[in-house]
């Protein structure tokens, strides 16, 4: 094993050929049609249809490109920015059908009539273990699935992939890093690296008031993507506070300062469900090394981080930071292949395309579980306006 | 008699409500605790200093309210102005904690014994006392079930007892929190659980302040 990691070749490899990429491709295809529902006796409008077999193609295309060029971040960077963009279409559409507005009052909130979010999973948990009650009882547009269900799904999927969620589900995550690659370069370089600590300690704050008002105090006060989503019905003074304060903070995390520093600023710095993601990294079998006999820091890597994922001190050590969200993007950037997809419990180096296909499938498949789905529904809706 | 069952009755009420009471101070406690040096010794002596606070808080808004004959029937405007005061001393304490632990660890974290609030050993028992004050006066849930039974009983005397015997209830379940103590301390700890301190203050403050302005607490 010793001696396949030594002759790993120091440039990038070449590209697979075009069929052998095909065949690696051919299981995710058949997964696609399977989530878009292709399937025996599935009844499409044109509409539907034609956005399912764009979505199809799209997600499909994508992985084969992954296998043919052993790229991961730019295409999985396509897909990501497209489902951040196509996220809020579908999703404002679907809420004005079924409410009328945008707006949610609090005895919808209440009934259990607002769309399932994943955010509020970590201020779930300890008034449920006190109380054994939901305090965010979030359903379903198709009402066929409890909230136990998703959150069991989360759990199955979180412990294989760790924070990996936050590249390959996440539905918000998209549109910053979509707006951190429209410059060239970033005017914002030095960044202090305390900030780092600001997720837990927003996580440790909205899990604690969560408790104590018994209500999700993230949702309420403080996620920046109800400015895109569905904000406060406002009724009198303090909700325009409130939907103020969701404006300022979407203006400022995920519009603003990815644009300065080319980074996904709110992942990095604000969102306490990333620094709760985190923490399963501790369990998941994937993760990246840094093979030192190949490493000549030339921070490349650190700088390619959307992350902030990456220091000097933890380039030394040979791993990424905890809070690593295995994107590819420190991989893809390094010149001499240092950075490898690693299982745990494996040699560094070993067999890391193994490592990275085994990873990237699962991704993948997740990919295509959530984000292509949102996709599809985000292109039918514009696809409505128009056909 | 009827004063032991009365103070069975507290004590079985303070403890039923035990997990109400540390919700709601945990936003308090927590971070606060967290901010302190590792071991078990100055957990002992923050969460002493913190409940003998809460205790006579607890006493002396009995003593208040009794005189008043506002034990049960506090009205809601002078109970939402009592409470945004509250809210509003809280988050200064809090932001006091959160600023005077800037120096904790400025030269090394991995001497545990500069891993203190502030310089002096005084400043974290002031802080933790201050803070254990201001919860005990804080009207959450059980404390206003515990002030409307003591409303009933015949004297004043029997309403502290009353009041001391749920406090006891109550605090039994603060115990676990000694536990925070056997998290390492480090610069990433410390700053954690400073900058969570800084939010819950700004929340406690906008709360408060929406309160003295007689707002209610949701905009929706």
């Amino acid at each position: 094993m010793a001696t396949e990691a030594r002759t790993l070749p120091l440039a990038r490899p070449a590209p697979r050929g075009i069929l052998w990429s095909l065949f690696l491709t051919l299981p995710i295809f058949i997964w696609s049609l399977l989530m878009m529902g292709f399937h025996p006796g599935a009844k499409f409008d044109l509409v539907s249809i034609i956005a399912a077999i764009l979505t199809t193609l799209f997600m499909t295309a994508l992985f084969f490109m992954m296998m043919r060029t052993h790229s991961t971040y730019r295409w999985r960077r396509i897909f990501f920015v497209s489902l951040g963009v196509l996220f809020p279409i579908g999703f404002i559409h679907d809420l004005v059908v079924a409410r009328g507005t945008m707006g949610i009052p609090i005895e919808e909130m209440i009934a259990g009539r607002t769309p399932f979010c994943f955010m509020p999973i970590p201020m779930l948990i300890l008034p449920a273990a006190f109380t054994r009650t939901l305090i965010f009882p979030g359903s379903f547009a198709s009402a066929t699935h409890g909230i136990a269900v998703m959150v069991g799904l989360w759990l199955a999927l979180t412990l294989v992939m760790g924070k990996g969620w936050c590249s390959y589900a996440c539905f918000f995550g998209g549109i910053e890093e979509g707006v951190a690659a429209i410059p060239p370069r970033a005017r914002i370089r030095k960044l202090d690296p305390r900030l780092r600590f600001v997720p837990w300690a927003v996580l440790l704050a909205m899990v604690l008031l969560s408790l104590a008002l018994f209500e999700p105090a993230y949702c309420m006060w403080l996620c920046p993507f109800k400015a895109v989503t569905e904000y406060v019905a406002a009724r009198n003074l303090l909700g325009m506070v409130q939907n103020v304060i969701f404006i300022l903070l979407f203006a400022g995390l995920v519009i603003v300062l990815p644009f300065l520093t080319k980074k996904r600023t709110q992942c990095s710095w604000f969102c306490p469900f990333g620094a709760f993601q985190s923490i399963f990294n501790k369990i998941s079998i994937f993760e990246m090394k840094i093979d030192q006999s190949r490493c000549h820091p030339c921070l490349l890597c650190q700088n390619a981080c959307p992350n902030l994922s990456l220091s000097k001190e933890s380039i030394a050590r040979g791993e990424t930071l905890l809070s690593c969200m295995k994107c590819g993007a420190c991989v893809d950037a390094c010149p001499r292949q240092a950075i490898v997809w690693h299982i745990k419990g494996t040699q560094i180096a070993w067999k890391p395309e193994r490592a990275r296909l085994m990873f990237i499938y699962g991704a993948w498949a997740l990919a295509i579980m959530f984000g292509g789905t949102i996709i599809a529904n985000g292109l039918a809706t514009i696809l409505h306006f128009v056909v | 008699m009827a004063l032991f069952a009365s103070c069975g009755e507290a004590l079985v009420l303070g403890l039923a409500s035990g997990p109400a009471c540390i919700a709601a101070c945990g936003p308090v406690l927590v971070p606060s605790l967290l901010a302190e040096r590792a071991g078990w010794r100055p957990h002992v002596r923050y969460l002493s200093a913190f409940l003998a606070a809460r205790l006579l808080g607890y006493m002396l808004f009995a003593v208040v309210a009794w005189e008043l004959g506002a034990l049960a029937s506090m009205l809601p405007a002078p109970r939402l102005l009592m409470m945004g005061a509250i809210y509003v001393l809280l988050a200064g304490v809090l932001l006091w904690y959160a600023y005077s632990s800037r120096r904790s660890c400025a030269s090394s974290c991995t001497d545990s014994k500069l891993v203190q609030i502030g310089d002096s050993r005084s400043r974290g028992v002031a802080g933790a006392a201050a803070l254990g004050l201001l919860t005990g006066l804080n009207l959450c849930p059980p404390f206003i079930a515990a002030g409307i039974r003591a409303s009933q009983l015949g004297s004043m005397a029997a309403a502290l007892l009353f009041f001391a015997a749920f406090f006891l209830g109550t605090s039994l379940w603060f115990v676990p929190f000694i536990s925070l103590g056997c998290i390492a301390r480090n610069q990433a700890v410390l700053t954690v659980a400073r900058m969570a301190m800084a939010l819950i203050a700004l929340y406690y403050l906008s709360m408060g302040i929406a309160m003295l302005l007689g707002k209610k607490s949701y905009g929706y």
